[in-house]
């Protein structure tokens, strides 16, 4: 799954260089958080272990790194890859499955505050894309249903 | 200046709604060509949307494109984080013509296309390149001289840099200069390019949040800094939300953080409660005060001079 996801020779590279960590902010502040280690056992194919991890979270998503780094690829991109499958498995930080649930339900991460809105004589809101939203995520979700029964039906052969 | 529509987004628009408020008087005192459209949802925000749905990433950020496409209106925000976002989608979707056929024949099942024809620009960029500091100094009346302000970028309002292409990434010079526009020292900091760590409240790591806000205050208190000025509400949220808890709990911070608009809002001449900087959690009182006792300390030195002797 991790292969599908992430350029593994470019992030041989990576393992060699490591000029994201002299900048990153969580390396500098949060003890532990490394991304050479991590690199490392994805290339020894035991990224596993980090889906458990509070550290895959720890990874801003400042780009910083992607800056600094001369393949313009990035520590970031193998963060994501690790987020994207801990959260596929259900494994999420309670703050993040609350923002996800509130998005896919009301397309957005919070309601115009009303009440303080008039007090400071702001007009209304304009309308929301909400309705469009849900129609869009209801035919996403339909054409990953109708791709997974195709594999699953290849699969059998 | 074509016409634009403001992206404000949801934390804005849900938790900080006097930051709207001091948007729309620049925008208007500046007689800037804002439109409001209808049918934008979240932009959406990467860390807790991308993370779980890619594809709903896209399609939601290529949707809300599409609508100022339809408009023939560009994108302005001041928030760094909605900026980011869009561009980024509307850079992978350009540099990718499949993945824009799939998205866009998606789009289509709702009556929408995404051309991606609308510039997106952050606020503060925007203030800089098409309002420009010679309009910005004519348009004032009053100025910072004296004032020492210190210019927090927030990651997405430059990075990243193959999507936004609006400053350099990892040396920006534009809000420093704006900064001095308004007659302020622009303080530079160590910490200038740091996140503010905001994300890590996001994923339930308060005390790694506090942590990385607490570095960037302490330096610009030595500094001797009055102010901090940010763009984005996430930063926002983590320097005068967090300051003010950890003030709570005894430490000795108390630096004002003001919003850009509310700074530009002032040297228009707005008050600091029209502007709504009442309404933060850590108090703008310090920089009013030192700034009201030089400004009278200025009108001063210009009245002596007009009446002194010798004048003609």
């Amino acid at each position: 799954m991790i292969k599908s996801d992430l350029d593994l020779k470019l992030l041989e590279k990576c393992a060699g260089c490591g000029a994201c960590f002299s900048i990153c902010p969580s390396c500098i502040t949060i003890p532990g958080y490394d991304p050479r280690e991590v690199i490392k056992d994805i290339l020894a194919g035991e990224f596993e272990k980090w889906l458990e991890s509070k550290h895959i979270w720890q990874c801003l998503e400042c780009h910083y790194c992607l800056e600094m780094c001369y393949q313009h690829y990035g520590f970031e991109n193998a963060m994501t890859a690790l987020r994207t499958i801990a959260t596929k498995r259900g494994k999420f930080p309670p703050q993040v499955k609350r923002g996800w649930d509130m998005f896919a339900k009301s397309s957005r991460l919070g309601d115009p505050a009303m009440p303080a809105r008039k007090k400071l004589g702001l007009p209304e809101p304009k309308k929301s894309g909400k309705d469009e939203f849900l129609k869009l995520h209801e035919l996403v979700l339909k054409a990953r249903e109708a791709e997974n029964e195709k594999k699953t039906g290849t699969d059998d052969e | 200046m074509k016409d634009f529509a403001v992206f404000w987004g949801c934390t804005i628009q849900a938790r900080f709604p006097f930051l709207e408020k001091s948007s729309r008087i620049v925008f208007d005192d500046f007689s800037l060509p804002y439109k409001e459209i209808d049918g934008f949802t979240c932009c959406p925000e990467k860390s807790l949307i991308d993370n779980v749905d890619h594809e709903m990433f896209v399609v939601t950020a290529a949707r809300n494109v599409a609508l100022a496409d339809e408009n023939k209106v560009d994108i302005v925000s001041p928030c760094t984080g909605c900026v980011s976002n869009l561009a980024t989608v509307k850079g992978e979707l350009e540099s990718n013509p499949k993945e824009k056929d799939t998205v866009n024949s998606l789009l289509g099942e709702v009556g929408r296309e995404f051309e991606g024809s609308a510039k997106l620009s952050h606020l503060v960029p925007f203030f800089h390149d098409s309002v420009g500091s010679h309009k910005i100094k004519q348009t004032i009346k009053k100025n910072f001289n004296g004032m020492k302000i210190s210019a927090h970028y927030g990651c997405h309002m430059i990075r990243p840099s193959h999507a936004l292409r609006n400053d350099d990434p990892i040396d920006p010079v534009k809000y420093d200069n704006l900064i001095r526009t308004l007659g302020a020292e622009s303080v530079e900091t160590d910490t200038k390019l740091m996140c503010c760590g905001q994300g890590l409240d996001r994923v339930d790591q308060h005390d790694n949040a506090l942590h990385m806000a607490r570095m960037k205050l302490k330096e610009l208190i030595k500094a001797g800094a009055d102010a901090l000025t940010v763009c984005c509400p996430s930063c926002f949220l983590q320097f005068d939300n967090n300051q003010f808890l950890m003030m709570r709990e005894g430490e000795k911070l108390g630096l004002p953080v003001i919003y850009f608009t509310e700074l530009l809002g002032l040297a228009l001449g707005h008050t600091p409660e029209e502007l709504g900087l009442d309404l933060h959690r850590v108090s703008a009182e310090p920089f009013l005060k030192k700034w009201a006792s030089l400004t009278a300390d200025n009108q001063e030195e210009i009245n002596s001079g007009l009446n002194a002797t010798g004048t003609l």
